[in-house]
């Protein structure tokens, strides 16, 4: 913790929450499907920005020539296959996103204003995600942290990915449209572990609008951390709060070990990288490596060049700039690149690289690399791994990453603001004062207010959370006005909440049971896992069952009753007991048990 | 409100005790927009200004750049406005038409490598503007052109580009090189613009040896296939899709793939020195949709007006037999009056049913499968350079492929 804080570790949330309800610039169902219909097929083009400077990470998108694949869904229409302008947004996602920037303590815009942020990725077929700021500057209070918060921002979530097969990249529509609220926090957190609890607090903050698709998949994260003021790093698609940490850990070690690398570099004397490639495809001719061979065979270009300075930072233990620059080349659709701190290996001998690293005049702390291209992508190919090296001289290039289930990749450089211009099919939105009113009345208490209310209601601590997470927290506190018993309703909710399949009829039938004193606290759980008839039985031996089932057992103990009298009680209650324990509280058993008991005594007496 | 700040302008504002900082891109009635430094546009209102600094002014980016021009067969591009060429406007926030062409070859350098590209801006109108006046100078400008031997390519709002392209049709005769209109359904401003493949497909008709005027569009709703269709049989039939232009009672003449192979089948070659520019055109003719319910004082005011008139009729080309003795004496006086469908597919029949054996009677011209607009073209172009007997011969004459004899669908 302390040597994080050295670092001066900063680290800003992107949030995003589906929200409940139609999609935002039209009428289809904002629910995911898998019913397809048919399919388009579409390119895209990079387009000059609002300050006529196309983007540098939409440029880098268009380098690879995609062609992408939508599938039509039952809840796609024109809008999503971009072939019909969009529809006025809509207004209850407006209201939720007002609502959650209020709950953050933002200042409401007086205009929406939505502008085009270009993602040439493919995932929107229009080129642009539609998104609009709501509110801005607010602050969000965790225990004695405060975070700023950037802002608050409404937008269209983008298409599923369905699979990539060479240049074709197929997507599904139906998600594509859903409703974002995007809550993005200043870089304020310090470390991956407060990181990942102000992502868990917010969550649960903004989920409080009511607004929010309660599905699994509804809450994606993006974070962004930079070291000492280094260049940012931006991490899409982190999937689960534990990532969110394990992440953040990872890149703060990458990006450590790059800083080093970037220090030990300039200490060698390492001021600039210019490559002087060579052809080596009449020396590699004679390698018996089977890489080589098939390149060589498919008339590709075997091309070597020194790296100076890098021998030991390119793949030895923490030091992996090699991967960084393949990375890099993967995007653009090159294959790999072979380096020295690599070899031998792929059948190239030490024999081998002895005479390369001649021929390209290696000195001590010289590596070298080679690549196998085409004709067409070798310029390109050397201009990415130069890009790549000279950053490696400054530290950390600014890039955006991927989450991955082990860390980070490449996706792109970081995107400037030259990547949004205004979206000119909707007219700008004023604001009413009137709407904002009517907004303010319907902000929910906060969590911490909420919570000290369930838990003056008799809910523990834990179990007052637990509804709030998952909104419960108004049916809980309805059961426990009408049925009593806070702590065993808290319970019985956390059960039935817990499960897919929520019967909220069912607990209720049980609670009142409870309340009726016919069944027992520690059985609600089971009854409601039961089948309903269980229940029925219970509900309709209101009277006859507790009395006539006293009855007949004291009829098949009438010996013992005759016999003991007063004292046929402990046994009799036993077997009762088997008959109706959780459906009858035992306290009621028995003073029906005495009752009879004594009645039999009384009868027998008087018939003497 | 704020006159000493312009758009460009870095400003730092006092907005609702929020400090902000950011670029004006404009001044609204009761707001201004700024650009904040996170990319979005924020549009905060006048009333809620607490303090306003210019931070620094705005130094106009100044873009000197070269002509430029690609090799090969050349081409003419002529400009007329539309979604094809247009730019975002940021006063308004609307999408408006490009001030030169040049930009459309920046915008789309893939042109250059195609062929020798020349790009003119002849007017920046929204293409609902269209009319006579610019149809007769479109004409003769591209006749100038294409009397160099070269394609031209016309660059159109898709609105009316059907109309434009029919004009051009009826007023060029026997062009000497393709004369290929071309448009976007979606602004080149997106990613996601039809305008670039269109442009380049049209650019590749233009310099093959098509001796018509086309209208070069996307096929389907997918980025694989343009469809060249004969001008004269195209018309707009969606809002907003990509492939709204079809053609009607007609088949398309071919088809560009994705990597830019023309496929022609059934069309007219260039013929050189036949072409013939009629420089004319009368603006007193009308286009009438029939409907139920139509007073009859509207249609003889239409008729008052104009000299020819072309109603889009019901069904095989009915109107209601209410008009039909007024209809016979003004054409008694000497007007037009020629009946399509508003059926668009098909061909009207005026022998079928007693009310069309009227029509006749009264001098009415059936068109047979001619759509409506182009029925208007065709007689706003012979009213213009022909007399009013030839006019009405010709009308019923097919002259540019507008009129089939045999419909297959």
């Amino acid at each position: 913790m302390n040597e994080e804080k050295n670092k001066n570790i900063k680290i800003g949330l992107e949030i995003h929450f589906q929200v409940k309800g139609r999609k935002l610039f039209c009428s289809c169902e904002g629910e995911e499907s898998d019913n397809y219909r048919g399919k388009i097929v579409r390119r895209l083009r990079a387009s000059a920005g609002e300050f006529s400077n196309t983007d540098l990470a939409a440029i880098q998108e268009e380098r690879k020539r995609n062609e992408f694949e939508y599938l039509i869904t039952d809840n796609s229409c024109l809008v999503e296959m971009d072939e019909e302008p969009p529809h006025s947004p809509s207004q209850d996602a407006i209201s939720g996103a007002f609502i959650v920037s209020f709950i953050l303590g933002c200042t409401p815009v007086d205009n929406i204003d939505f502008m085009r942020k270009m993602v040439i990725d493919g995932s929107n077929t229009s080129g642009f995600q539609r998104t609009g700021i709501i509110g801005i500057n607010g602050v969000f209070h965790h225990n004695d942290r405060k975070i700023g918060i950037a802002s608050v921002t409404l937008e269209e979530e983008a298409c599923k990915k369905i699979e990539q097969k060479g240049n074709v990249v197929t997507y599904s529509l139906d998600r594509l449209g859903i409703p974002l609220i995007e809550v993005s926090t200043e870089p304020d957190i310090r470390s991956p572990r407060e990181a990942r609890e102000i992502a868990e607090a917010l969550g649960i903050a903004v989920r409080r609008s009511g607004y929010i698709r309660r599905e699994v998949s509804s809450i994606r994260q993006d974070v962004n951390i930079s070291l000492d003021s280094g260049n940012r790093v931006e991490i899409k698609g982190v999937q689960s709060l534990s990532q969110i940490q394990e992440v953040l850990e990872y890149e703060i070690e990458r990006q450590t070990i790059l800083n080093e690398i970037a220090v030990k570099l300039r200490g060698r004397g390492v001021r600039s990288f210019d490559l002087k490639p060579l052809s080596i495809n009449e020396i590699a001719n004679s390698w018996k490596s089977n890489i080589v061979i098939k390149a060589i065979s498919e008339k590709k270009e075997v091309i070597a060049f020194r790296l100076e300075g890098l021998s030991g930072f390119l793949n030895n233990g923490k030091y992996r700039l090699g991967r960084e620059i393949a990375e890099r080349l993967r995007v653009s659709g090159i294959g790999g690149i072979i380096h020295s701190d690599e070899l031998p290996n792929y059948g190239i001998t030490s024999e081998n690289i002895v005479k390369l690293k001649e021929y390209l005049s290696c000195g001590e702390e010289d590596a070298f690399a080679f690549i196998i291209v085409d004709k067409d992508s070798k310029a390109n190919a050397l201009k990415i791994i130069e890009e790549r090296l000279n950053e490696a001289l400054i530290g950390v290039p600014a890039e955006t990453r991927a989450a991955t289930p082990d860390g980070t990749k490449f996706l792109r450089p970081l995107p400037g603001k030259s990547r949004m211009y205004p979206e000119t099919d909707i007219p700008i939105i004023k604001v009413d004062h009137n709407f904002l009113d009517e907004i303010k009345k319907k902000i929910p208490p906060t969590v911490k207010e909420r919570a000290s209310h369930l838990m003056n209601l008799g809910v523990s601590e834990q179990e007052a959370m637990n509804a709030i997470w998952k909104e419960y927290d108004d049916i809980l506190e309805n059961f426990i006005r009408e049925f009593g018993n806070p702590k065993s309703v808290a319970k019985l909710l956390a059960v039935v909440f817990s499960k897919q399949e929520k019967d909220l009829d069912k607990a209720a039938r049980i609670l009142s049971l409870l309340k009726e004193g016919l069944i027992t606290k520690d059985v609600l759980e089971d009854l409601y896992n039961e089948s309903d008839k269980n229940l029925s039985g219970i509900s309709k031996s209101k009277e006859e069952s507790l009395e006539s089932v006293i009855k007949e057992i004291v009829d098949s103990n009438i010996e013992l009753v005759r016999e003991r009298g007063n004292d046929s009680f402990k046994p009799i209650m036993g077997e009762a007991m088997k008959k109706l324990r959780g459906k009858v509280d035992g306290s009621k058993v028995s003073e029906a048990l005495k009752k009879e008991i004594e009645s039999r005594i009384r009868g027998m007496e008087s018939n003497k | 409100m704020f006159e000493n700040i312009k758009p460009g302008d870095e400003i730092e504002v006092r907005w609702k005790y929020q400090l902000l900082n950011g670029i004006l891109i404009s001044k609204n009635h009761d707001f201004m927009i700024i650009k904040l430094k996170n990319g979005y546009n924020l549009a905060i209102d006048y009333s809620h200004i607490q303090s306003l600094n210019v931070i620094s002014e705005n130094k106009p980016l100044k873009l000197t750049r070269e002509e430029i021009r690609g090799s090969g067969k050349k081409v003419t591009i002529i400009g007329t406005g539309g979604t094809i060429a247009s730019y975002v406007d940021y006063s308004t926030g609307a999408v408006k038409p490009l001030e030169n062409a040049q930009d459309v070859l920046y915008a789309e350098p893939d042109l250059l490598k195609l062929g020798d590209i020349d790009a003119e801006v002849l007017f920046n109108i929204f293409s609902e503007d269209m009319n006579q006046k610019y149809w007769k100078i479109l004409a003769k400008k591209v006749y100038e052109k294409i009397s160099e031997g070269n394609g031209v390519v016309v660059a159109h709002g898709t609105d009316t580009m059907s109309f434009s392209a029919s004009a051009l049709s009826f007023l060029i005769e026997n062009p000497s090189a393709p004369i290929i209109f071309t448009g976007s359904q979606r602004s080149s401003d997106r990613p996601s613009s039809d305008a670039y493949f269109n442009l380049l497909g049209a650019v590749k008709v233009a310099q093959s040896d098509l001796g018509e005027v086309a209208v070069v569009m996307h096929s389907s709703m997918n980025d694989d296939y343009l469809s060249i269709h004969r001008a004269v049989k195209v018309r707009k039939m969606h809002t907003s899709r990509r492939d709204a232009f079809k053609s009607i009672n007609a088949e398309i003449i071919g088809t560009i793939s994705k990597d830019l192979d023309v496929n022609m089948q059934d069309y007219k070659k260039v013929k050189k020195d036949e072409m013939h520019l009629y420089e004319n055109l009368s603006e007193k003719v009308g286009l009438v949709y029939y409907y139920p319910g139509m007073e009859k004082e509207l249609l003889l005011k239409f008729l008052d007006r104009n000299d020819g008139l072309i109603i889009a009729g019901t069904g095989l080309g009915h109107i209601s037999n209410d008009y039909i003795e007024d209809i016979k004496n003004i054409i008694d006086e000497g007007k037009i009056i020629a009946m399509t469908s508003q059926c668009l597919y098909g061909s009207v029949n005026l022998n079928v049913y007693s009310t069309g054996r009227r029509l006749i009677e009264a001098g009415v011209i059936p068109l047979g499968d001619m759509l409506p607009e182009v029925a208007y073209i065709k007689l706003s172009f012979l009213l213009g350079n022909f007399g009013q007997d030839d006019a009405k011969v010709l009308l019923a004459k097919n002259l540019r492929g507008e009129l089939n004899e045999r419909r297959k669908e």
